[in-house]
């Protein structure tokens, strides 16, 4: 067996016992700090919930300890060294996943360049180097070899916007090409890509849009490529194996890092997501896949309802968008009325999750690079009122994908030891007036911020005003001084934590700014993070090696 | 949310009534009696007051009062025409993408893979009493991607439409468009090879010259390990070379499109450097001047009737090509290379009468069995015989008069279009319109960009139109 064909295997195991020195080096340098022990265990109480795995429990507790789910149940109690949280009339889902975006990568580069062997260029500034190899035989967009966690980065803008609706994984994906690259299931926090990285690689992705300005221009030829490439590495993989038997008097095949990640593809080792949306996309990425017994997925899927039969029976799973298509040009009077199937379409598109369920069809849901997050959850009530279940509804957001994906043993459900990936509401998740309230990933609390209601007036911020911070056991109050012309925010603290001006500060629609503080006898760095209202600010602040804290303002002044 | 639901309920309803209307077609009867009818065999002459009985997909019998079982659907066709489904030997219908143009030599790409079965097209078609295609790459390189022969079952799975037996095909090209005549010099950017007509030959004789190395290294390839001989890695499988391989073993056939008569020499004279056929010259608008040059090599010929002077190469074109062709021994078709075209292409035949004294059986020869013998299928399809397939049409007068309708066209002994039932059907879908508006997706939103104005598609010969070599 070559050695391409372990490679993954290899990065992973590195990549996990990476990560556990780091969790070493964590404990060692930083663990002995007070504060930190009590973030790393909470017990979430009197809460419904939903396991997805087995039946729902109506009122339990959930101990989350080490990132890990340590137990859950009716008659778990809360450990003593537990911060507790009563989630007296929340529910408790397993984290949400979306299961095809382009999350924690590098803006896609202004200009990509059409042709050439850099590498994973076609998603990176033209600065960075290029993981997916200079030495790759194939042009950008057709070079399997390409691994999204390379470019993965953290603290990426988009990320906050999922959490806010109860994401808390996602798989990512290169943003283009055919042979798209390897992607990898992240959890959307975490200080670095190492820490966000649940596995890599999960999948090998394939678009079908032609390349610009070189073979393959058109999609027949985009399937010539495919088909080329997927039999040169099975050739590829029978030529190394005779030259690894024997050596002496056999010419030796020439190295394709290309060809080579092929082979578990191939061999239908690999997962093979193929992004198709209509009837006939989805037709076409089936016969490629039955014509080379491919392990495939199906991404996009809009209508893939109409072949649900077909999808379970060659036991395809559809990684379905919730990006639902809606009318989106104004009613003009001299306009031609739309075409009939494209009114068929937009219904239709609603009905395509019930059709997969009654047939039998494994789907998880994706948010499909929906403009506006807040309108995922909404949609999938859609997806319920055209026929789809409700449990079900939880399920494809849930363990559905998370088996599909192959990780519904560290994630999916809320069972002992599974990533503490929670998602807790007020109401129903799917419910018009839910809300999100908390959201755990790895185990930890993560920050919400909620959109600010309504456009908020200029000048809101500038002012002084009452603060006060509460930092787990003790709480300070300080005075904050703030003027801010146009976006730019300036401003001063005073009080219990010194004096300093605010730097790296953002106003509207949230403001955000750091300044040092003098804390525990020496001097940190604060970030204050959090929206106003009136003459109210509330938000979080972080002090480096402390737990979040939060804090409130209100106005006692303002410049006239 | 009740009445919600009850509504959204009824539109599911409709909605499915609307996709799945065609099941009222697919509820056809094995077995079909259209009777009195004036019935042109195109082989058997014109047949008067005769019956023609469609049995399990085949025409089972041809003749005065025949009889049928009691469950057979029974159409009276006094005063009308029957003929044989018309073929369109040079159509790009359905296919979402026609050109790959990137390169000279694109015969690993497969029109199979881009089928569109919903387009209305094929529809339209079908009500031009069209039964069957020969789907085609573009003309934008030398040697171009494979072909499909379909048979137009419109409604159903893209795997119905393929003619079963037909022989594999390939589109070759020569002239204006392979050399980019009409695409802008750039700065900076190298014009794709070839450039000349000279290029063009190069081109096509490197690349079977590289065939025959190919087949070459796999009969060594093969000769060495029945020989027993170990440790032998394989040559590369290279879907480019194998189709030209397939034509070189005479299992493929070559459609080339072409105008001028030296091209059409210089490919005659390169097939038979190579020994092998060009099946069929298409466009061929001066064939007649190398009328019995293409004869003698054994070539067809599918031509327009009169459609010429659109670019510097169809300039020399005559309305009489067809019946020079013709009466030179060429087998000759009239194809439409147009989606609107397809629709009308017994006037295109009937032209042939006008301008050159065809006969009416020559005539229809031209839409029906020529084409069927270019594409090897004329076992199948082509003229009314008993055990041929029931892909025929009713017209309501004669099929060579401009004042002829279809009323309803037969695939395989059903019916996918019926001009009855078509009119029948616009008011449900009137209905289902209106309620589909009132869906919320459906519904303008108060702010918005302007509709987009409807993308038409060319008119006209899409091989003309160099614009759609880079566009699906």
């Amino acid at each position: 067996m070559g050695f391409w064909l372990t490679m993954p295997k290899v990065r992973l195991r590195l990549f996990v016992t990476f990560s556990a020195l780091l969790l070493v080096a964590n404990q060692s340098l930083f663990f002995t700090h007070a504060q930190r022990s009590g973030i790393d265990v909470y017990a979430i109480t009197n809460a419904r919930i939903v396991t997805v795995s087995g039946s729902t429990i109506d009122k339990g507790t959930i101990v989350v300890r080490n990132g890990l789910i340590a137990a859950v149940g009716s008659n778990v109690s809360a450990p003593p060294d537990a911060r507790v949280i009563d989630a007296t009339g929340l529910t408790v889902y397993p984290g949400l996943i979306d299961s095809y975006t382009n999350f924690a990568l590098p803006e896609p580069s202004p200009t990509p360049s059409p042709v050439g062997g850099g590498g994973a260029a076609f998603f990176l500034a033209a600065t960075r180097p290029s993981p997916g190899g200079p030495n790759s035989t194939q042009p950008a967009g057709l070079q399997p070899e390409v691994m999204v966690e390379d470019v993965i980065r953290s603290g990426t803008s988009e990320l906050e916007a999922s959490r806010n609706v109860g994401i808390t994984s996602a798989l990512t994906l290169p943003r283009t090409g055919i042979w798209m690259g390897q992607s990898a299931l992240i959890n959307l926090a975490g200080e670095t890509p190492q820490q966000m990285i649940v596995r890599s690689p999960v999948a090998m992705h394939i678009g079908f849009t032609p390349l610009r300005g070189t073979y393959p221009g058109s999609l027949m030829g985009v399937f010539a490529t495919l088909r080329q490439m997927m039999l040169d590495a099975q050739r590829y993989r029978d030529s190394m194996q005779i030259y690894e038997r024997n050596p002496n008097g056999v010419r030796r095949p020439e190295l394709d890092r290309s060809l080579a990640a092929l082979a578990p593809v191939i061999e239908g080792k690999m997962l093979v997501v193929m992004y198709a949306n209509t009837e006939r996309e989805i037709d076409r990425a089936l016969d490629l896949a039955a014509e080379f017994k491919l392990k495939t997925i199906i991404a996009g899927g809009r209508e893939s309802g109409r072949l649900a039969n077909r999808l379970a029976q060659m036991k395809v799973p559809v990684l379905l968008s919730l990006n639902l298509p809606h009318r989106t040009t104004a009613a003009l009077p001299e306009a031609d009325p739309e075409p009939l199937r494209v009114l068929r379409e937009r219904v239709e598109a609603q009905q395509t999750a019930g059709k997969l369920a009654k047939a039998g069809v494994r789907f998880g849901f994706q948010s499909g690079s929906l403009a506006n997050m807040s309108d995922l959850l909404p949609n999938v009530a859609k997806t319920i009122e055209a026929g789809l279940s409700s449990e079900d509804a939880v399920r494809a957001f849930t363990l559905w994908p998370a088996e599909i994906l192959g990780v519904s043993n560290q994630l999916g459900s809320i069972d002992k030891g599974k990533i503490a990936n929670l998602t807790i509401t007020r109401g129903d998740l799917f419910e018009r007036n839910s809300r999100v309230a908390h959201v755990f990933i790895d185990g930890r609390e993560i920050d919400l911020r909620p959109e600010a209601a309504g456009p908020t007036p200029r000048n809101t911020l500038s002012g002084t005003w009452t603060t006060t911070i509460n930092l787990g056991a003790d709480s300070k109050t300080i005075t904050l001084n703030l003027q801010q012309e146009g976006d730019r925010l300036r401003g001063s603290i005073e009080g219990t934590l010194g004096s300093a001006e605010i730097a790296n500060a953002s106003s509207l629609p949230e403001f955000r700014f750091s300044v040092p503080v003098n804390i525990d006898g020496q001097t940190k760095e604060a970030t204050f993070s959090g929206t106003a209202a009136g003459n109210e600010l509330r938000g979080t602040i972080n002090i480096e090696g402390r737990a979040p804290g939060s804090f409130t303002a209100t106005r006692t002044s303002q410049p006239n | 949310m009740k009445t919600l639901r009850v509504f959204l309920t009824v539109i599911i309803t409709i909605v499915a009534a609307g996709r799945y209307s065609r099941d009222a077609f697919s509820q056809n009867p094995s077995e079909t009696l259209i009777r009195n009818a004036t019935v042109l065999t195109v082989t058997h002459g014109t047949l008067q007051n005769t019956d023609v009985l469609l049995r399990n997909g085949k025409i089972a019998g041809l003749g005065k009062n025949l009889n049928a079982s009691t469950n057979a659907r029974i159409i009276d066709a006094s005063g009308k025409f029957v003929m044989p489904g018309i073929i369109d030997c040079h159509s790009h219908s359905m296919l979402d993408t026609i050109n790959e143009g990137t390169l000279a030599v694109t015969s690993m790409v497969r029109t199979r893979d881009v089928l569109n079965v919903t387009d209305v097209d094929l529809y339209r078609e079908l009500a031009g009493g069209v039964t069957t295609l020969n789907l085609l790459h573009g003309s934008a390189n030398p040697i171009g991607g494979l072909n499909t022969v379909v048979k137009i079952k419109y409604g159903r799975p893209a795997e119905e439409f393929i003619f079963p037996g037909a022989m594999p095909g390939i589109k070759f090209a020569l002239g204006e468009n392979v050399k980019r005549s009409s695409s802008p010099n750039q700065p900076g950017i190298t014009r794709r090879y070839p450039n000349t007509r000279m290029g063009v030959e190069e081109t096509i004789r490197d690349a079977f010259t590289r065939a025959r190395d190919y087949k070459r290294a796999w009969d060594e390839y093969r000769a060495a390990s029945a020989r027993g001989e170990k440790n032998l890695i394989p040559p590369r499988r290279d879907l480019q070379l194998e189709p030209l391989v397939e034509i070189l073993e005479g299992k493929r056939y070559v459609h080339a499109h072409c105008y001028v008569a030296s091209e059409i020499l210089m490919l005659i004279d390169l097939a038979n450097e190579f020994g092998f056929k060009v099946r069929t010259f298409q466009h061929v608008l001066e064939g007649y001047k190398v009328a019995k040059e293409i004869a003698q090599h054994g070539a067809g010929a599918s031509t327009f009737a009169d459609s010429w002077a659109y670019k510097i190469e169809a300039y020399d074109a005559i309305a009489y090509n067809t019946a020079i062709m013709t009466r030179a021994g060429i087998v000759v078709s009239v194809n439409s290379d147009s989606d609107e075209r397809a629709r009308r292409l017994n006037i295109d035949a009937a032209k042939a009468m006008h301008f050159g004294d065809l006969t009416e059986e020559q005539a229809l020869k031209l839409i029906t069995l020529n084409p069927a013998i270019q594409l090897g299928i004329q076992d199948r399809v082509g003229s009314l015989e008993v055990g041929k397939d029931a892909d025929v049409a009713i017209w309501n007068g004669h099929p060579l008069s401009v004042y002829s309708r279809v009323d309803t066209t037969f695939v395989d002994g059903e019916i996918f279009f019926d001009r009855q039932q078509d009119l029948s059907r616009r008011a449900d879908l009137a209905r289902e319109r209106a309620s589909l508006e009132q869906v919320e997706a459906n519904k303008p939103p108060a702010q918005g960009q302007s509709p987009q104005a409807p993308r038409r598609r060319p008119r006209g010969h899409e091989d003309d139109d160099l614009e759609q070599v880079d566009q699906p």
